[in-house]
């Protein structure tokens, strides 16, 4: 009994030492919590795809960095810039203060993410490659910048249009798959390969890309192979103000592919060379291709 | 002995020519030709292999020639600043959105702004009426650096991703090699290696020495300048035809020293096959080994062409000239 007792006893100093520690917990995660989980506010954009993105987020007013490439929308060529995208400038990062670095593994250098974390600056790594990781990524971009709402939002509508198109193709199935040559740049011959974008873009419309099997992703193209596996349509993507222009050589020497002789030829804009907000309207583009 | 070597060479160039023509990423064979197979093999691949045993040979041929004026084994047709010259000008053409001569306009930029750069180069190696090789070699040195430097900033300060890539043929690029720029290459080309050819004998003479080539009859100025106008020539045509490929240039005719001896008559045509065979073949694997994706052709040379080098070069002192 008594021992039961003082086992009590125990068990209640227990509890108010527990009650102590939490209430400190508390208190300092009350401290904490602000800092920590107030949204940045002020964010340098190392990619052109992050910067879109932002923009689509409605946070424009906090960025206060972009690069040189960023030139969509427009607005962003008025953001001071920090450099190239493999380049950027540490000082001109670090000059800007800001509190929140984005980063992605698409094109900036991983030792850049790095020493800034060594200077104690907070990054966020961008690590989407592919269309189906996009909407979980504008997820967790929007948790961090405290605009969930508005990224569920955005990320709802990217499945939405994904499942329409991945219902409409299983109906489809029975259909033979055309094959797509997405041209980046006609002199070289520079095409889309598979680890791209718009690689995802094309076969998930059911499509297939003509270069799928190259392994680097916008590999310089061989002319006989496009000649011995003619594609059934020629994307063009702008590079270029006058990508109809530049193409002339390239859809001259290549008459001899039905694509090319019969004008199956279509030329798109850029939105599929970044994974971002436009991926939509890239997708649409490349669907009315063929209509 | 020599013409046995001799024949072996030409016979060497024409299957070298004839496997890049009818091997690659699909085999073609003469006498089976479907539609298909006709399309690549006059359309595609001919002007395509003519493209680089035309330029294979005027590397060839402009390093032959250059190591000998200037005097330097280590003298390359790139190094006269050509090269350089030829993409700041193609560069500032196309920011400059020059579009005049459609898709032969990157081409002929490339060739006046190689012609005047080598003009450049002539014009500061020269001294007292004659072109020193020194100065010469220098000039090329300062102004190839100067060129580059101003192709770079040009390039850091644009953001013009078009322009990176309308530059990429610079580095090395014979995949849209078409039959409509053959005939200006061939004419610059042919027209500088029959200079060189006449004037093989001066070369020999320059190579001992000034005094001893103006005591033998020869005018050392006159003959640098012919010399020098036809490397300027044959390096010029082969830049506005596929770029730069390494290599060729600065080893083909170490190579071909070691085969035939330093006498230029033979040397000239010697190095002209080789560097026009070698670039065939690397021009060969080049499309056809990563299929369907192509690799830059200076690569291959490079790969094939220098553990050969350095084999023949612990066999015998090649550098001797």
């Amino acid at each position: 009994m008594t021992l039961n007792h003082g086992s009590f006893a125990h068990t209640d100093e227990h509890c108010i030492e527990m009650k102590k520690c939490l209430v400190i917990i508390c208190f300092i995660i009350g401290i904490a919590i602000p800092a920590f989980g107030e949204p940045a506010k002020r964010i340098v954009s190392l990619a052109p795809n992050i910067t879109e993105i932002l923009y689509a987020l409605n946070v424009e007013d906090r960025i206060v960095g972009v690069t040189n490439f960023c030139d969509f929308p427009e607005a962003a060529k008025t953001k001071p810039r920090i450099g190239g995208m493999s380049n950027p400038s540490l000082e001109a990062v670090l000059s800007l203060k800001p509190d929140l670095v984005m980063v992605t593994t698409d094109g900036n250098a991983r030792q850049f993410e790095e020493r800034l974390r060594s200077l104690k600056m907070k990054t966020y790594v961008f690590r989407a490659r592919h269309i189906a990781d996009f909407p979980s990524e504008l997820r967790s971009m929007g948790s961090l910048l405290g605009v969930s709402k508005k990224a569920e939002i955005l990320a709802r509508e990217l499945e939405t249009a994904l499942a329409k198109r991945k219902s409409e193709l299983s109906r489809e199935q029975s259909m033979i798959q055309k094959k797509i040559l997405f041209v980046i740049w006609p002199d070289p011959l520079i095409v889309a390969g598979s680890n791209t974008v718009i690689n995802d873009a094309i076969t998930m419309l059911g499509y297939e890309n003509s270069a799928h099997r190259a392994t680097s992703a916008y590999p310089k193209y061989s002319l006989e192979a496009v000649l011995q596996e003619p594609p059934d349509m020629i994307v063009i993507g702008k590079g270029h103000p006058d990508m109809k222009k530049l193409s002339e050589g390239i859809l001259q020497r290549l008459s001899f592919v039905p694509a090319a002789k019969n004008g199956a030829v279509c030329y798109v804009s850029d939105n599929l060379y970044r994974l971002g907000p436009r991926v939509i309207n890239g997708i649409e583009e490349l669907e009315a291709c063929f209509k | 002995m020599f013409q046995i070597k001799i024949l072996f060479l030409i016979f060497f160039s024409i299957a070298a020519f004839l496997c890049a023509l009818f091997f690659g990423p699909k085999i073609i064979l003469p006498w089976t030709l479907g539609d298909i197979e006709k399309e690549i093999l006059l359309s595609i691949r001919l002007p395509r292999v003519i493209v680089a045993f035309l330029m294979g040979t005027a590397l060839g041929v402009s390093g032959a020639v250059l190591q000998g004026i200037l005097r330097n084994p280590l003298a390359d047709p790139y190094v006269l600043g050509i090269s350089s010259g030829a993409s700041l000008v193609a560069a500032l053409g196309i920011l400059g959105g020059v579009t005049f001569l459609g898709n032969s306009t990157i081409p002929v930029l490339a060739f006046l702004g190689a012609m005047m750069s080598g003009g450049l180069v002539g014009m500061m190696g020269m001294r007292k009426g004659g072109l020193w090789p020194e100065r010469l070699l220098l000039a090329g040195v300062g102004l190839s650096f100067l060129f580059s430097a101003l192709l770079m900033l040009l390039l850091s300060i644009s953001n013009d991703e078009g322009l990176r890539r309308a530059l990429l043929w610079i580095f090395g690029d014979l995949s849209m090699s078409d039959w409509d720029r053959i005939p200006y290459g061939l004419i610059f080309i042919l027209s500088g290696l029959a200079l060189a050819m006449s004037r093989a004998k001066a070369l020999n003479v320059l190579i001992l020495g000034d005094e001893l080539a103006h005591s033998l009859g020869f005018s050392p100025k006159r003959e640098r300048l012919l010399l020098f106008i036809s490397v300027g020539l044959m390096t010029a045509a082969a830049v506005s035809l596929g770029g730069m490929i390494g290599f060729i240039g600065l080893l083909m005719p170490h190579i071909m020293r070691f085969f035939f001896g330093a006498d230029s008559r033979l040397l000239i045509p010697a190095s002209a096959l080789g560097g026009g065979s070698l670039l065939c073949i690397a021009d060969l694997l080049s499309r056809s080994v990563l299929l369907p994706q192509e690799i830059p052709a200076g690569v291959v040379t490079a790969i094939i062409g220098a553990p050969y080098f350095l084999y023949v070069l612990r066999r015998k002192d090649v550098l001797s000239m």
